[in-house]
């Protein structure tokens, strides 16, 4: 391909090592001025290293970081930052108790020694929204918008930072179509003013269509340089994992049993509204409907977190009083939480207390936990799910997003749960881990197990679930076969939810 | 990688030979029979009030409470002993459940009614040492029982009691927290308590229990306090709740939550103790120690917290690579 463009930034045979662990072995990456850049590969793959790399978190090893052609020692994100790198992460950086524009600004407010100018503030913030077409009052602040507004904060901020060079990691798992578009449609016009754009996805589609070249890591190696790799999703997938996928979603149906759950007309404060659902054996029942459509609200009423103000949950034909998760749990119910690290992860742990920790009275043997017996049941489901070996003895904050979401899924497996509540079990996480996951979702249903699948990824939730329901402002509108439910029916369950919000 | 160095007892046990080696270097008196009996007597009471701490510490809370709990139960129990009438041993149990009431309140407040616990115990704090000095019109009642004293002062087979209650308190605690389901649920609350929660977890039971607890240490130290002096004061255990801390925190226990080891406080008790033994023997002013004790909090907690960076310097990945040989290194591979 030809490089018209000047080169903005370029890695050279970057290495680096974390004890015995090799994140990024001889990444050489070339960052044109005017150019999005795809960055893709599973996780683990050294991603993460590479743009820790280049904001100045982590120090190389070897190899070398030139800025234009010249050599530069990024030892701290404050000299990254002075060279133009800006950065949108995972995590967000937002300071909860500022306004909106504060934090858009933060760290370059305009003014003069010890006063700031607020109403220049205000203007440039303004300007950057308006730009991105989010209708977020400046004034706002953070810690009240929800989670997707501040994810378009976050955006907003690197936009702001008018930056040489703009790195997005994983920038739209929490953003709606309209958003999405909204986002693509300003990186475009930042390339042609001549930024360089480096755009880290999962969502291979959205990299494939944005992106100007990709390039694909795998094992802390590039696997596929960007004038080697084709823009076409099936070929980076296997270049992703070094091998063809047969099919992308293998749901294997099983035969639908006896109603497993069966909820009547619960509603909730917190804006579940008369639900009626049933759930059986064997089954996938999947929620449609977008982020703040109510379908987690749902699924925390099912888990006894938000108490009932109406209707009734029976389970196996016994009704169930749920007045805490404790509750949900002992009645075989389980909820796998969509934020892994705030509601799933203890990171003082191991891997095999993660998944122990929910089904500690097993073990209990009245002054002491049978060790044995615990460390028996955590190996055997680290095997079956096929959680790397070091998930045993590792704290789980060295595993990868994949390897920690088994972990949870076992977690719940080991309590015997029988009515499974998955909240976007994927995200985040890489194709091999998806597909596990997905096979996961076979067996227990081959079990006789229910599952609950929310997912905002409409594809997997049209493959994997056996029906649907279509959620709306906290009801269930409409609950069909997933062979009768279109991907237009779901997009419309949001455009119906923006409208009436 | 490093294991050596990053195991929770390593930095406590360094520390504690380190300041160990620096006090025998002045003085050769530090290894005396009895002054090495003096060093026990004087760690006893702030290590066993100190397992209260950590337990609270590593649910994720903060106790400011046990020295003015125990200048209210040194007063309750020298005033049961010498004014009421009460049987010796009747007298130190119902100062026992005391310290644990005393543990509830804290719990209650913090864990149901949702106050902070730093401000809770801070109230406490305060409170408790008031309830203290309404006692025997606000004065110190000595001569509380001859029995008393040989509570702290005895020996068996030689060795001083106060060595045994160190022995099966800690033992008893490391137990609760490693191997019973307690506390392994104190870890958790205190690692994540929204996950705690989500995995079925009683959170603010567990955070109750941990108060309760450090409540009940308070009050064997009060025994002990009010035994070594045979007496009460509302005067007792000022500044304590910040040493039983510190020795939790030269310990390695995390502020956030979710670390720390039982065990590895006794060394953060030892290294505190040693280091105002020394200064004793050395004649320097009690103000100098308290500086140098606030020195020495800090040079552990930034131990602690470089460690990684010290394990990368190049001498120990040598002396690593040499002296431990291939610890499971091919697993990571």
């Amino acid at each position: 391909m030809q490089s018209p463009h000047a080169v903005a930034w370029e890695l050279r045979d970057v290495r680096k090592t974390f004890g015995p662990v090799v994140a990024n072995d001889g990444v050489s990456l070339i960052l044109y001025r005017g150019q999005i850049h795809g960055l893709v590969g599973e996780n683990g793959s050294g991603k993460s290293t590479l743009i820790k790399t280049l904001c100045g978190v982590h120090r190389p090893d070897e190899g070398t970081v030139l800025c234009g052609d010249q050599q530069v020692h990024l030892d701290h994100p404050i000299t990254a930052r002075s060279l133009g790198v800006a950065t949108v992460f995972q995590e967000f950086s937002l300071v909860p108790d500022l306004t909106v524009a504060e934090n858009i600004q933060l760290g370059r407010w305009p003014g003069r020694a010890f006063r700031v100018n607020w109403r220049t503030l205000r203007e440039a913030a303004k300007q950057v929204l308006g730009d991105l077409g989010i209708e977020i009052s400046p004034d706002a602040r953070v810690g009240d918008l929800s989670k997707a507004q501040q994810q378009l904060v976050e955006i907003a901020k690197g936009i702001a930072a008018n930056a040489s060079i703009f790195i997005l990691d994983e920038p739209t798992t929490a953003l709606g179509a309209r958003e999405i578009e909204h986002l693509h449609a300003l990186l475009r016009r930042m390339r042609s003013g001549g930024t360089a754009i480096l755009y880290i996805s999962h969502r291979l589609d959205e990299v494939v269509r944005l992106a100007d070249v990709v390039t694909v890591m795998r094992n802390g190696r590039v696997v596929s340089d960007a004038d080697e790799t084709p823009l076409e999703v099936g070929a980076i997938v296997r270049r992703m994992i070094g091998k063809d996928i047969e099919k992308h979603y293998a749901r294997m149906h099983t035969t639908i049993g006896q109603p497993l759950l069966e909820v009547r007309d619960i509603s909730t404060d917190s804006g579940v509204r008369r639900v009626t659902l049933t759930l059986h054996r064997g089954e996938v029942l999947g929620f449609g409907g977008m982020l703040g459509s109510g379908r987690s609200e749902i699924a925390r009423a099912l888990f006894g977190i938000e108490p009932l103000t109406s209707g009734e949950i029976r389970l196996r034909g016994r009704a169930l009083n749920l007045r805490s998760p404790a509750d949900a749990i002992a009645a075989g119910i389980a909820l796998l939480p969509e934020d892994r690290k705030n509601d799933g992860l203890f990171f003082n742990f191991t891997g095999a207390r993660n998944i122990t920790v929910a089904s500690l009275g097993d073990y209990d043997r009245g002054f002491s936990l049978d060790l044995r017996r615990e460390r028996t049941a955590s190996q055997d489901l680290i095997e079956q799910l096929r959680v790397t070996p070091e998930a045993q003895y590792q704290l789980v904050d060295h595993l990868s997003g994949g390897n920690q979401q088994k972990i949870l899924i076992a977690r719940w497996l080991n309590t015997g749960a029988e009515v499974l509540i998955f909240d976007e079990p994927t995200q985040g996480i890489d194709i091999g881990a998806k597909e596990a996951i997905y096979e996961l979702i076979n067996t227990v249903t081959r079990a006789g197990k229910g599952v609950i699948l929310i997912s905002s990824d409409d594809q997997e939730l049209l493959s994997i679930s056996d029906r649907i329901a279509l959620v709306r402002a906290g009801r269930v509108v409409r609950t069909a076969a997933a062979g009768e439910v279109t991907k237009s029916d779901l997009l419309e369950t949001t455009a119906e939810r923006m409208t009436a919000a | 990688m490093t294991r050596w160095l990053r195991h929770p007892l390593t930095g406590p046990v360094v520390a504690t030979f380190v300041v160990a080696l620096l006090v025998w270097s002045t003085t050769d008196r530090f290894l005396a029979i009895g002054n090495l009996n003096n060093l026990a007597l004087q760690v006893s009471i702030v290590a066993l009030v100190a397992i209260g701490s950590t337990i609270v510490i590593i649910v994720g809370g903060i106790d400011l409470s046990p020295g003015s709990m125990i200048a209210l139960l040194t007063m309750l129990l020298a005033s049961m002993l010498k004014f009421w009438g009460v049987e010796f041993w009747l007298a130190i149990v119902l100062t026992l459940i005391a310290g644990a009431v005393l543990g509830c309140v804290n719990g209650f407040v913090t864990a149901y009614l949702r106050i902070p616990s730093f401000i809770a115990t801070l109230a406490a704090l305060s409170a408790y040492r008031g309830i203290a000095f309404m006692f025997n019109k606000g004065s110190p009642v000595f001569d509380a029982s001859d029995r008393l004293e040989p509570l702290f002062y005895g020996h068996v087979f030689g060795i001083p009691l106060p060595f045994f209650y160190i022995v099966v308190f800690f033992v008893a605690a490391h137990w609760l927290m490693r191997h019973m389901r307690l506390g392994r649920c104190i870890y958790a609350v205190g690692g994540n308590a929204n996950a705690a929660r989500l995995s079925g977890i009683n959170v603010r039971r567990t955070q109750f229990l941990a108060f309760v607890i450090a409540g009940f240490m308070a009050a064997v130290g009060a025994v002990l306090m009010a035994a070594r002096l045979n007496s009460g004061s509302p005067n007792y255990g000022v500044g304590l709740e910040l040493q039983a801390i510190a020795a939790a925190v030269i310990g390695g226990a995390s502020l956030a939550g979710g670390r720390g080891d039982i065990v590895a406080t006794l060394f953060g008790a030892l290294t505190i103790t040693i280091v105002q033994n020394g200064l004793n023997l050395n004649a320097v002013a009690t103000s100098t120690q308290n500086v140098v004790i606030g020195a020495i909090i800090v040079l552990a907690v930034g131990i602690d917290m470089w460690r990684d960076e010290i394990g990368r310097l190049r001498f120990f990945s040598r002396a690593r690579r040499s002296a431990i040989g291939p610890i499971k290194e091919g697993d990571h591979q």
